[in-house]
């Protein structure tokens, strides 16, 4: 190594180069350090909430679901036990091979591209659920469990309904659309509208888990809480007795409410259906029952409206007196018919019913005389009375798909129709039909109205909300004339509903009023000739049912609301039914 | 070829002390980054130590004019090797880095940077630099460098091809070349990076999209630098301490033993640990430079200050990358990586650093 006689010069510029380079490393390592007092100092507490939400995990265990009791605690929904396959991907690799092994020893219809498209998605830790489980299935399981290293069979709860009957009113579960949440809620009904006060609180288990999602270890537990059972105001006795009492060929609806509280006490509709289905994922029952042309999943209690007949007269009654249109005394002659503007309006009786005064009017339900008032009645005061006496309003308690109905006004045609009002109108609706609608729980609740006096209590099913009054208070007088004249449609003879007194003279004694909704309207040639009493009627045109009564009479404690579809006249099918019902709904003392 | 043994009492022993605190700290952080245990990291790289620790001290104790003589070989055995990985080099990880060589899977690429600098040094040395150095006698020594760059960055391994671009370019402005070519090269490069953006393959090309904006696929390849952030900025002034990183020993840190190793260490050691550890770097490579000032050969001058500097530019490289004010490139954390070949070029350099310290030119003429 030859030794250079560097000179002086070229020594200083490499030391003064040396100096610069230096100089560019300590301000390079102060930028470091300024970038590292940045992420370490200003933004620390950024940074740790990212560590500590990569390593923490929540994962939430489903609470217990409330109950749901009648008014006598028997049980209505509740929980039960239920078993899953569910495959977990972390404990064999060959966890898919598995599943079809599953498949082909237990016959289980599994839809493999689904499946192993669901478990892409799924964290190896957790378990994806194949399929519910069920006893023959777990006990041929059991005895090949060795087959399987990643398929295991896990308990959860599910609803569990012990009375069909109660369907249409808890309504059922369902899984939740929103993917953070676990477990599935209530999507009908009560189930959906109560979801908050019976769904308890989910519990949580933080654990510590690494970058694969495995659990390291659990850090603390918070315990689920249970959700609140709900009492509800039905009673299970009556409420299975009226659905025996509903004809299984009709249509048809039975709500039986308490006059002093508006509790419904029981509430029916025909043709029903089986909540748990559901519960149990009978797809091809659900499937039926979505695509039934009777529609079972609509409860006709609150979501079927009807014109209410006869048994809307009582409020063109009232409106009458409240407006001194009519003394209750004066007779009016039925001949059968009542002329306005060229026009007849016929009275359900040919013949005519000869002299008429209020109360005969309501129990042998003269149209005339009521058309006869009618014809002096402006169609707003009816409307108005309606709306006090509980009609055209829902009741806000839990159930889905109710109704309003209408009660039909000046206003309501111009807006809707966008039409005037004629007289002939005020005539038809006087006598419950026309644009008439209620559903068999407002026609309950009228009468309730009428029986308190025109401050009734609001419908309600749970049995622990306090009971609300509403409406205007009736002139005493004018409500016992009305009620004298309900408790002799089925206490005095020729009453509509007298033959009730006489076949069933054991029963509770009992008021009401029948009505028979027309579906179509009787052409003026057909009334003629009675064509339309010998035709054959389709039966899909045949007039519908109705019957509202309260028991005891001169005490009522309960009401009974009966519509069957197409069923004919009121006295002849709905009024039986409401006689049997009311009597049991007595004798029971429910 | 080698030195009286007394001669062992010259070394620098407190560089010899600062460099097993550091092997010594990579120790602790291997052993932690195995969530507390030696198994696997720890205890392969201290053997591997310990068995180069007797090459180290050759390599202090060799002859000065031996490197200087056989600087031209050094680089002709590493070209050969380069070439040898390319052809028969096995691959990992897409890239074909490593031969094996008696049982030991080495990464020429390592040895590269030193063969280089010895080269490079012995020529500006021969030139027998008056004055400033001009374009023209610089030609040599760019050309090498680049020739060596391409080698490397074709296998393809981009982070060590820059180290040696970057050796080859501080080698010639130390030594002394006229200011204005550096500035210009400077910017011709800034004006036709764009064409270079080209020639980047499209994982690289990802590797620097994503580091500009780490959130454009933040599980993806955004994700190392997203974790390592997190792992640094939660261990905050203090850190988490000892054994308690959670996103070393929950795994969300990837590559933790050997890009990613600093994330382990400032997540336990906090902001104090990381400027400590920064100040030892800084000591480490300042030490050998200050020698530099009492020598006037050139070759011992650049031997001196270009291979102390190579390390701490690595230190720095590594840790930008880590923080994300560098794109991840794959360069090692000098001794605190997991790595045989990294190690093993770290030691022969700090061993070659610690040779020619010791170096006394008055009383040691080179005859």
């Amino acid at each position: 190594m030859e030794k250079n006689k560097t000179s002086e010069d070229s020594i200083k510029i490499l030391n003064r180069r040396s100096f610069i380079i230096i100089t560019v490393g300590a301000i390079l390592s102060f930028i470091v350090s300024l970038r590292l007092f940045s992420l370490q100092v200003i933004n620390f507490n950024f940074y740790k909430k990212k560590s500590v939400e990569n390593k923490l995990s929540v994962k939430l265990t489903p609470p217990l679901r409330g109950e749901i009791y009648d008014s006598k605690k028997n049980l209505l929904a509740g929980s039960s036990s239920l078993y899953e396959f569910v495959v977990f991907k972390n404990l064999s690799k060959d966890h898919f091979t598995e599943i079809r092994k599953l498949d082909s020893l237990i016959k289980l219809n599994l839809n493999f591209s689904e499946i192993s498209k669901q478990l892409k998605k799924y964290n190896k830790y957790s378990g994806y659920s194949l399929s519910r489980a069920s006893w023959e299935q777990i006990v041929e399981f059991e005895k090949n469990k060795f087959l399987f290293n990643s398929i295991k069979i896990i308990e959860s709860k599910k609803r569990y309904y012990p009375h069909q009957n109660f369907s249409q009113i808890i309504g059922y579960m369902g899984q939740s659309t929103q993917s953070s949440e676990l477990y599935s809620k209530g999507v009908f009904h009560l189930e959906k509208s109560y979801e908050k006060h019976l769904r308890g609180t989910p519990g949580k288990i933080f654990s510590e888990v690494n970058a694969k999602g495995k659990t390291i270890r659990e850090i603390s537990i918070e315990k689920s809480i249970k959700g609140n059972d709900l009492d509800l105001t039905l009673d299970l006795t009556l409420q299975n007795y009226a659905q025996s009492q509903l004809p299984t060929d009709k249509k048809g609806s039975i709500v039986v409410i308490s006059v002093s509280d508006g509790s419904i006490l029981s509430m029916n509709s025909n043709p029903t259906f089986d909540a748990q289905i559901f519960e149990d994922r009978e797809n091809t029952k659900i499937k039926d029952l979505l695509n039934d042309d009777q529609k079972p999943l609509f409860n006709r209690a609150f979501s079927g409206f009807y014109p209410p007949g006869s048994v809307f007269k009582p409020i063109s009654a009232l409106v009458g007196l409240q407006r001194n249109l009519i003394d209750p005394q004066k007779e009016v002659f039925c001949k059968g018919h009542s002329s306005l503007a060229d026009r007849n309006y016929y009275c359900w009786k040919k013949e005519g019913h000869g002299k008429v005064n209020l109360k005969k009017a309501i129990k042998e339900s003269c149209d005339v005389y009521f058309y006869e008032l009618a014809k002096k009645t402006n169609i707003d005061d009816i409307a108005s009375l309606s709306s006090n006496l509980g009609l055209n309003k829902e009741y806000d308690i839990g159930l889905s798909n109710m109704g309003k109905g209408l009660v039909p006004s000046k206003k309501w045609k111009k807006a809707f129709l966008d039409e005037s009002w004629y007289q002939g109108e005020t005539l038809i609706t006087c006598i419950g039909q026309g644009y008439n609608q209620t559903s068999p729980l407002q026609l309950a609740t009228l009468y309730s109205a009428i029986l308190n006096g025109g401050k009734y209590p609001i419908p309600k099913l749970d049995k622990n909300t306090n009971t609300r009054f509403t409406g205007k208070l009736l002139n005493n007088e004018h409500q016992k004339i009305i009620i004298n004249s309900l408790n002799a449609v089925v206490q005095e003879p020729r009453g509509t509903a007298y033959k009730l007194s006489i076949s069933n003279p054991g029963y509770v004694k009992i008021g009401g009023k029948t009505g028979t909704s027309q579906v179509i309207r009787i052409k003026e040639s057909e009334r003629k000739d009675d064509q339309y009493k010998s035709k054959e009627i389709d039966e899909r045109f045949q007039d519908h049912s109705v019957f509202v009564g309260y028991a005891p009479y001169h005490n009522p404690k309960y009401i009974a609301s009966v519509i069957i579809e197409n069923g004919g006249s009121g006295s002849a099918v709905a009024a039986p039914i409401a006689h049997k019902v009311l009597d049991f709904a007595y004798k029971n003392n429910v | 070829m080698f030195r009286e043994f007394k001669s062992i009492y010259n070394l620098n022993w407190i560089y010899i002390f600062i460099l097993f605190i550091i092997f010594w700290i990579g120790e602790i952080n291997l052993y932690s980054a195995a969530g507390g245990s030696l198994d696997p990291w720890a205890s392969n790289q201290l053997i591997r130590f310990l068995f180069f620790l007797p090459l180290f001290f050759l390599v202090t104790m060799l002859e000065p004019k031996f490197i200087y003589n056989f600087a031209e070989i050094f680089l002709i055995l590493v070209l050969i090797g380069l070439i040898t990985t390319l052809i028969f080099g096995y691959t990992g990880m897409g890239a074909t880095r490593w031969i094996r060589i008696a049982g030991f899977n080495l990464q020429i690429s390592e040895f590269t940077k030193i063969a280089l600098v010895i080269f490079m040094a012995k020529y500006f040395h021969k030139l027998n630099a008056e004055k400033t150095i001009g374009l023209f006698k610089s030609i040599l020594p760019l050309v090498v460098s680049i020739i060596f760059f391409i080698l490397v960055a074709i296998q393809p391994d981009l982070g060590t091809a820059v180290i040696i671009l970057v050796l080859g370019l501080v080698v010639i402005f130390y030594a002394g070349i006229k200011l204005i070519y550096p500035l210009l090269s400077l910017g011709i490069i800034l004006s036709i990076s764009p064409i270079l953006w080209t020639f980047l393959k499209p994982y690289q090309q990802n590797r620097i999209q994503i580091f500009l904006n780490p959130d454009l696929d933040p599980l993806g390849k955004g994700y190392h630098i997203i974790q390592s952030k997190i792992a640094i900025g939660s261990g905050g002034l203090q850190g988490n301490g000892f054994l308690e990183g959670s996103q070393s020993s929950l795994d969300f840190l990837p590559e933790k033993e050997t890009d990613f190793v600093f994330a382990i260490f400032s997540e336990q050691f906090g902001f104090t640990g990381s400027i400590m550890l920064i100040s030892l770097f800084f000591i480490m490579f300042l030490i050998p430079v200050l020698k530099t000032y009492k020598l006037t050969q050139v070759f011992n001058k650049i031997i001196l200050f270009v291979l102390s500097f190579k390390i701490f530019f690595e230190f720095l490289i590594n840790i930008s990358m880590t923080i994300g004010i560098l794109p991840v490139v794959g360069v090692a954390l000098p001794f605190m990586s997991y790595g045989g070949s990294s190690l093993l070029s770290n030691l022969i350099i700090c061993a070659l650093l610690l040779n020619f310290m010791s170096i006394n030119e008055k009383k040691r003429m080179f005859s």
